[in-house]
């Protein structure tokens, strides 16, 4: 009797349709729309195309000779990469540290989970106050340490020689640390998961035959995690191909020099605000096929195994 | 058991569903025949109106457009839904989408130049000589011949107090520096010289953030290599899309170099490339910097963030160049109230949003707004009680001998925003100032 429902197809259609039709009309359709966009001259949002782009592939050229979307897609390709190994790699770092403790497991738990519960925009402001040039709180401690240098002048004004966190030397790294912290909870949070579901007699067991800690993780813990991991680094990719709220409160438009595009800020930029949005759409499509070959990459070098 | 739960689930999933319908629903049945709704039709019962402005964020005028909002409120019962915002390019844009994708305000206080030419071309709002044939006093306290005219030749915007644009001086800076404050004859060589010495004693000589406004600076160094007849004229480019050498193009050339010059001799902030305005014009405010080209509405900004030391600050020329006196400045009237169409075309918002445009724009409003600005009323507004810096504006708008607009107003968002985000690659070198004029003018 039980199993009846499942027999009977037509109820679970009746409720997998709508499903099927909203994302019909809410995801693939404007995707489609958005191709055709891409071929149209269209100088605002909402606006009619004024005709096809001439030659019709235009925007498509454009991309190859556009060199701050080639500066967008270095900085992105830098971001997955860092992504990948700093963000995926502490969450595993702090997790494995986390599960090894007895006592106090929740409360780190909560305290790494936290940041993704803040807004981007929120934590932007606040790193955007951390960087500050003039005053900001990493400045003023590297000048107590005597890191920055100072001078007093002969009217007895000090100058301080103040560290520009936004500046071509930096920028990179004042972008890249907001977005790796806000998400290493939640990795944190997935791999400390698949902790949990490691038999722990799989882990007595090695102890008895004198495993230690760093070799337990090596040949139990880790193999046991293949899949999650695997699972981490797809969505860590694809994730990092699709920042744009942090950095755009950060840096705005391509901050310092147009050297700080990502490719999610720069289609934004030619959309929003220079109101080219055949290209912008045509960015959205790059965007969508870097996101499709890298994380198809991504499955087949970290392709899940049942060997576990 | 579980085929009433299957059952339960799709009766909700029907509610649900009618209930979305429901919500896209028109609220209030309108008769399709009635196009030309009169003012004989009032709105029976308080109406909620979307309004959007520039008086938001730290906006000098914002106290003053909440007042007169809770006294509209008061006077009509009705309710305002207040999305105003900081004005920028961002805003303009995203003003212009909310239009193009239905969503604009039945109000909107909007610039009058080429920005606005998207949303009056595609009929979004409405003529003020349209309103006028149902409300016949509609701006009746405006001067006709103030009224901005669009491309199409009618009026729309019921214009607000205009602007000026000018040199805000730090006294204290100079003071410690030695460097007197700057008269009506202030040339450009002196203010070099002024700018080396402030430098020289720790200073930084010019607030501005070449990242965010180079603008102010890049209007001033045109005129200051044109002159107030020849402002407004464009570069232009030959049938191969080549910069025309020429002396419009030369003078833009010219002022970009002149802010490269200023840029190589470290009179800008060390962040100048990485800071927002609002970084700078703190620095400027807090004794850090000496000078900032910015706009009448800063006024507003230091008798609200610098109350208590308002005598520090003094408003000058910008150092004159070549044939054009310092006295000669960039001003006028930009912004102005809008009906949109969706408004006046629904019977329960139209007399509401024109009685609040009256109500903004009315004599006793506008003398709240306006303290030493341009204003389009008849009857001119009546400031008082001027405090020390507008006091300061109005003892240099004294000086002036012309206005002109500025010319960053009559170009298109798009070559604006190429035009001054290469500002930056010019001043570093890595693009030349005719690369970017021409990088511009074919976006425009």
């Amino acid at each position: 009797m039980s199993s009846m429902i499942y027999k009977k197809k037509s109820p679970l259609l009746f409720f997998l349709v709508p499903a099927f039709l909203f994302l019909v009309v809410y995801l693939y359709y404007p995707f489609l729309q958005n191709i055709i966009n891409t071929f149209l001259d269209i100088g605002g949002l909402g606006r009619a195309a004024e005709g096809v782009n001439d030659p019709w592939y235009a925007n498509y050229r454009n991309l190859f000779q556009d060199p701050d979307l080639g500066t967008a897609i270095k900085n992105t390709v830098l971001l997955t990469i860092f992504t990948v190994v700093f963000q995926v790699g502490i969450a595993l770092i702090l997790a494995l540290l986390v599960d090894s403790i007895r006592v106090g497991g929740k409360v780190f738990r909560t305290v790494y989970f936290f940041p993704i519960v803040i807004s981007a925009t929120a934590l932007g402001l606040m790193f955007n106050l951390m960087f500050l040039y003039k005053g900001g709180m990493v400045n003023q401690l590297l000048l107590n340490m005597g890191v920055l240098e100072s001078e007093v002048m002969g009217n007895g004004r000090q100058i301080v020689q103040w560290l520009d966190w936004k500046d071509e030397n930096h920028f990179l790294f004042t972008m890249f640390l907001p977005v790796i912290w806000q998400y290493v909870g939640f990795y944190f949070v997935i791999i400390i998961t698949g902790l949990n579901n490691i038999p722990g007699d799989l882990l007595e067991a090695a102890a008895l035959d004198g495993a230690s800690g760093l070799k337990k993780v090596r040949y139990i813990t880790l193999p046991m995690l293949r899949n999650v991991l695997c699972t981490c680094l797809v969505l860590a990719i694809t994730g990092a191909l699709k920042v744009f709220d942090l950095p755009w409160v950060m840096f705005g438009a391509g901050m310092p020099q147009n050297q700080g595009w990502l490719t999610g800020t720069y289609m934004y930029d030619q959309t929003f605000n220079k109101m080219n949005v055949d290209y912008g759409s045509t960015i959205a499509v790059l965007i969508v096929v870097l996101g499709v070959v890298l994380s198809n990459v991504a499955n087949r070098l970290f392709k899940p195994t049942e060997d576990y | 058991m579980k085929k009433i739960i299957a059952l339960l689930l799709a009766l909700t999933l029907c509610l649900g569903l009618a209930a979305c319908a429901a919500g896209t629903a028109p609220t209030e049945p309108q008769d399709p025949g009635n196009t030309n709704p009169t003012a004989t039709e009032p709105a029976a019962q308080s109406v909620t109106l979307s309004v959007v402005t520039s008086y938001g964020g730290d906006d000098g005028n914002r106290k003053n457009f909440e007042a007169a909002v809770a006294a509209y409120e008061a006077s009509t019962g009705n309710k305002v839904n207040d999305g105003s915002a900081t004005s920028n390019e961002e805003w303009k844009a995203k003003v212009l989408t909310d239009f193009e994708v239905g969503s604009e305000p039945d109000v909107l206080f909007f610039f009058i130049n080429a920005d606005a030419e998207p949303i009056i071309s595609a009929n979004k709002v409405v003529s003020i000589e349209e309103i006028r044939e149902v409300y016949p006093d509609y701006a009746s306290n405006m001067k006709e011949s103030m009224l901005p005219v669009a491309a199409d030749g009618k009026h729309y915007a019921v214009p607000s107090s205009g602007f000026w644009e000018n040199m805000f001086v730090n006294k204290t800076v100079l003071e410690a520096c030695g460097v007197a404050i700057p008269g009506p004859d202030y040339t450009w060589d002196q203010f070099l010289a002024d700018c080396q010495t402030i430098k020289d004693n720790g200073y930084t000589p010019i607030a501005c953030s070449l990242f965010e406004v180079p603008h102010y600076w890049f209007e001033f160094t045109l005129l200051n290599n044109g002159s107030l007849a020849n402002h407004l004229e464009l570069p232009t480019l030959d049938e191969d899309g080549n910069l025309v050498d020429d002396a419009v193009s030369q003078k833009w050339i010219a002022a970009l170099e002149d802010i490269k010059s200023l840029y190589e001799a470290g009179f800008f902030p060390e962040n100048t490339l990485t800071a927002t305005d609002a970084e700078t014009v703190s620095m400027f405010g807090e004794g850090e910097a000496a000078f900032l080209i910015d706009g009448s509405w800063k006024c507003g900004y230091f008798s609200e963030n610098h109350a208590d030391n308002l005598e520090d600050y003094t408003i000058c020329c910008v150092p004159g160049k070549g044939d054009r006196p310092a006295t000669d400045a960039i001003g006028g009237i930009s912004m102005g109230y809008f009906i949109s169409r969706k408004a006046w075309e629904d019977p329960a918002k139209q007399a509401a949003a024109v009685e609040f445009v009256k109500q903004l724009t009315s004599d006793e409003v506008m003398s709240t707004f306006v303290t030493t600005e341009v204003t389009a009323l008849k009857n001119g507004a009546a400031p008082a009680d001027l405090n020390a810096i507008q006091q300061a504006a109005a003892d240099c708008n004294a000086n002036v001998t012309g206005v002109v607009g500025a010319v960053q107003d009559t170009i298109s968002a798009e070559a604006k925003g190429d035009l001054f985000g290469n500002v930056q690659k010019v001043v570093t070198g890595q693009m030349t100032a005719a690369e970017a004029v021409a990088s511009a003018m074919k976006l425009n």
